[in-house]
Parts: C-alpha cells; structure tokens; sequence
C-alpha cells in the first residue's frame, strides 16, 4: 500500500468531526449538544486505542481521566496568583499527561500479566481505590474536591476564564478525539498495530512469531490513558472549574466508553465516532421524550444493537463495503 | 541444537514438569510421545517461555537462554506450531503468513520463504485471499506450519499437528513434516498422540509420562520394547 493510500481514512474522520463543529459553531443554541457529543467520541477513541486493538478491557479507565482532570485543577488551584496566564493550562495539560502516564505504568505493569476476564477483573477497582485513597488520606482537598472557578477569574482575567469554560475546553476535546483517531490510524497503519491486531486475535501465535506482546500492549495502554488524561483535564476540569473525587471516579463514565465504543465497532477507526454519536444522541433526545425513563428504554436498544450487529454499526459498514471505492476510507 | 535438563515448571501451585531431560539433535526429528496430561504441551510451552521455569535449564545452540522471553527466543531461530491452530481467523492466508515474517530478519526473506511455503502447500497459493478461518480444518493446519516456516526458524517444536484431522491428512501432515526435515534442513520437536505415525517420521523419541521421562530411544526400540507400548503408548 502506497503511504498516502494507507492515511485515506483519515479523510472521513476529519470531515465529520468537522461537520460536528460545523453544527455547534454555526447553529445558534447548539454548542453544547455538540461539544457534548465530541466528549463521547472522544472518550470512544480514546478507549478504542487500547480495548479495541487488544481486545483488552479495562473497567478501571476512568481512572486516567480522573487522574488528568487533577493534573489539570492543581496547578490552577495552587499558582492561579503567580502571573503564569495561559501557561497554568500549558502546565495543567502536561500535568494531566504525567498523572495518567504513570498511573497507567504501574497498574498495566500488574494487570496486564493478566489475560482477557481476568485482566478486566483486575482493573475494575482501580478507579475506586484510587477514589477511595484521596478521600480517605485527604490527598488533594479529600473528599471537598478541589473549586477553582474563581482562581480561573484570578489567573485568566473574568472574560477569559468565562471563555475557556464555554468554548476553550470543548474546543479541546475536539482536539483530543482528533488527535486519538489520528494515533489510532497510526497505529493501525504500522508494525504496532500488526502486533496488536495479531495478539488480539491469539495471543500464544503472536508470541511464536516473535511479537514481543507485553511491549506493544503497554504502549497501546498508555497512549490510551494519556489521552484519557487530557481528555479529564480540559472536558471536566478547565470546562467546569471544580474537581470531586466522586464524579471524577465514576464507573458510569468507563460504561459508557465501553458502549461507544461497541455501538460503532470496537478494533475500527470510525467506530468510537459513530458510537460516540448514536449514543449521546440517543441519550439526549430520551432524556427529552421519556425524562426518567431513558436508561429503561436505553438498555434493551443497546442490547438490540449489539445482538443485530456484533461488529457494531461500522464493523458492519466495512465489510459491505469490501470491493467499493469506499474501502479505501472505512476502516 | 537444544537441550534441557531437569526442567520443572507448573501453573500456579500446580507442578506439571518433574525434571525432565531432553535432547534434540540437529537436522533430526525427535518425537515426544506420552498419555494425555503427561506435561508435553507445558514442556514445549516452557522451552519456549511462556510458562516460567522454577527450575532446570534449556540450551539453545549451546547458550542458555532458560530466562529468555519468547519473542527473544524467536530471535534465535526457535518457534513453534501451537496445538488447536492458532490460526488469526479473521485475517487472509496471505496476511497470516505475512504476520509470520513479523520480526526483521524474516522480512528481508519474506518473499523467498513465501515462495517456499507456497511450493510445499500449492493449495495456500490459490487461496491466498480467503479468510483464514474459513479454510477446512487440513488447510487451516497448513497455514499455522507455512506461518511458523515464515519466521525463517532453525528449530520447530509441534504441537500435535494432526489433531482432528482425517486419517488421509494426516499422512500428508507427517509427510510435510519428513520433507521439512529434508528439504529445509529444519530440527524438528514433534509432540503427538497418533503414536504410530509418529515412530514412523521420528529419528529419535521420547516417551513423557506424569511429567517425566519415562524411557527413550529410536523408533525401532521403542516398538521392541513391549512393556513401553503397554504402559504408555496403548499400542
């Protein structure tokens, strides 16, 4: 495959986050169902990086945005009168990337020794436990959370601060669901991606062609959670100006990862996005149509769609369009 | 070419290798024979690395790579056909074995050693662009030998490659098996059930029993030896 040809499909992916923004920027009123719908995808991408080119699950990954909204809430929190402007987000970013980098080597150097459920079962507590350690040490404010809406005003002046909250932070997470699709196409693209798309499939074979399977799974678990990182720290920190241990932990939030990321099609480029889609949509016009009754409804439209098409919505979009021009682009 | 001495190794706290001694001379086949349950997957699957040895050592050319991870060891020229063909399903023929010359050195030879593996399976040429998966059970096994031949590997250790296949495949299986030796020059470790083909490829064999070596031998002995046969072989 000639180079340019093997980044085609990347071509749809920008369109339709483009689109997307198009939607929020242009039509009045609708930024925050599209910045919300951003968050999804980006979640979804994020998360498919290592579960969906592993096969891998981890329960725990909320962890890693959690970590990263703290990398981000620090440093506001503590210099907001030192005069660094904008800077505080420059060092937040790089703070949130340090947090989940390292929370991500120690527990995939235990976890991943572990294969398939167990892997899973091992990391399900991690968010928790590390929920738990800050509220019970008083680590970081404890369990008061840290709130630095007004260290913002402090820091970035009150117009800006007002700025970042409502346009900066989601244009971030537009960001971070851009560069995760990129990284993924990457991936995907290059000798990684082979070892990870051969040890998913079986990991003993892999191992017999001389793939060293822990070294790529630990990369893959990384960029994942790095991602993940930024991600907490510019769509929960910087965009709501306060960090609680308890939101921040939130299993609910690795549910809905794993979700977007089976609706579209785990192990695919445009899966996370389409997932991302179909699920905040659907979310939000439930919550509209039936309020308190959409998880009711929820459950069994997420059961029908995985039953119907196992591959999820682009897994199946893939093979139908195997011998199409379209190939080329849907991955 | 590989040695091991008093290999011991277990899941867990479950001890399945008791110490056994192996040779493999270079360009022969040797065959390990021996009972369900007797520990010959786990010998394999421990001179390769992926169960940990507690104890003992394996000697690859002389050197002691008894700590070496797999892929490292893969490195040097070792590797193996897992039972079950462990195959990537959802993958072309062509693209499992291309997965076979994942590591360097057999991608520079990759197109010399595809040519070869399609010399010996014709059927894999024509079907180089099917799924793998959805290969008769015979085929499937060619892919999971024509992948291993990919890494470009001195050693081979099999793992019952004739494993559910029909009687007529199977001779055609040991019979790839003998040419791999003699055409290639490979050094063949052969783990089989079907005890009677196997005596009848090997240069050398081993008899496992309860983690162990119980007795060893050329094929002729072995058939001498009626109390083996009884005792171990069923024969």
């Amino acid at each position: 495959m000639k180079n340019t040809e093997k980044y085609l499909p990347v071509i749809p992916v920008l369109v339709a986050y483009a689109a997307l923004l198009a939607y929020g920027v242009l039509i009045p009123g609708k930024w925050q169902i599209a910045s919300q719908l951003a968050f999804y995808c980006a979640l979804g991408q994020a998360f498919n990086l290592f579960m969906g080119m592993t096969g891998y699950v981890d329960f725990g990954y909320v962890a890693f945005l959690g970590v990263g909204s703290y990398g981000m809430a620090l440093p506001i929190y503590h210099l907001s009168d030192k005069g660094l402007g904008l800077w505080l987000i420059v060092i937040g970013i790089f703070l949130a990337a340090v947090f989940s980098f390292i929370l991500s080597l120690a527990v995939g150097a235990v976890a991943l020794r572990l294969r398939g459920a167990y892997f899973a079962i091992a990391t399900i507590g991690v968010n928790e436990g590390f929920r738990f350690l800050i509220e019970g040490a008083r680590i970081w404010n404890g369990s008061e959370g840290l709130l630095f809406f007004l260290h913002m005003r402090t820091a970035f002046g009150k117009q800006t601060a007002t700025a970042i909250s409502n346009y900066w932070a989601d244009g971030m997470v537009f960001a971070v669901a851009i560069v995760a699709a990129i990284m993924t196409l990457i991936y995907m693209r290059n000798k990684v991606g082979y070892a990870l798309t051969a040890l998913r499939e079986d990991e003993d074979a892999a191992k017999v062609m001389g793939i060293n399977v822990t070294k790529y799974k630990i990369t893959a678990f990384i960029t994942s959670a790095v991602l993940a990182g930024i991600l907490g720290a510019t769509a929960w920190s910087l965009k709501y100006s306060y960090v609680y241990p308890s939101d921040v932990f939130e299993i609910h939030y690795t549910v809905e990862a794993i979700i977007n990321v089976l609706l579209g099609g785990a192990g695919t480029l445009l899966g996370p996005l389409v997932g991302g889609i179909i699920y905040g949509v659907s979310k939000y016009f439930l919550a509209i149509i039936l309020p308190g009754f959409q998880l009711l409804i929820f459950a069994p439209v997420i059961i029908a769609i995985i039953v119907l098409f196992p591959e999820g919505t682009v897994g199946m979009l893939k093979k139908k369009v195997i011998g199409t021009p379209l190939e080329k682009y849907i991955i | 070419m590989l040695k091991v001495e008093k290999l011991e190794s277990g899941y867990g706290s479950m001890q399945v290798l008791w110490g056994p001694d192996l040779e493999v001379k270079a360009g022969s086949i040797t065959s390990l024979l021996g009972p369900n349950g007797a520990g010959k997957s786990t010998l394999l699957w421990t001179i390769l690395g992926t169960v940990t040895p507690t104890n003992g050592k394996v000697y690859f050319e002389g050197q002691d790579v008894t700590d070496l991870p797999a892929h490292k060891k893969v490195n040097l020229g070792l590797t193996m056909v897992p039972e079950g063909k462990n195959l990537f399903k959802e993958m072309t023929v062509f693209d499992n074995l291309s997965m076979g010359a994942y590591r360097k050195e057999a991608q520079e030879v990759k197109q010399e050693n595809l040519e070869l593996v399609y010399s010996m399976f014709p059927i894999l040429a024509e079907r180089k662009d099917q799924l793998a998966g959805s290969l008769s059970g015979g085929q499937q096994q060619m892919v999971t030998i024509g992948r291993a031949l990919m890494t470009k590997p001195k050693f081979i250790m099999m793992d019952e490659p004739s494993q559910g296949l029909a009687p007529k495949l199977i001779m055609e299986i040991f019979q790839t098996i003998v040419k791999m030796k003699e055409e290639i020059g490979l050094t063949i470790l052969l783990v089989e059930q079907n005890a009677a083909a196997s005596l009848g490829a090997a240069d050398y064999v081993y008899v496992m029993h309860e983690g162990s070596i119980k007795a060893e031998g050329t094929p002729d002995e072995i058939k001498g030896s009626d109390e083996i046969k009884e005792a171990y072989l069923g024969m």
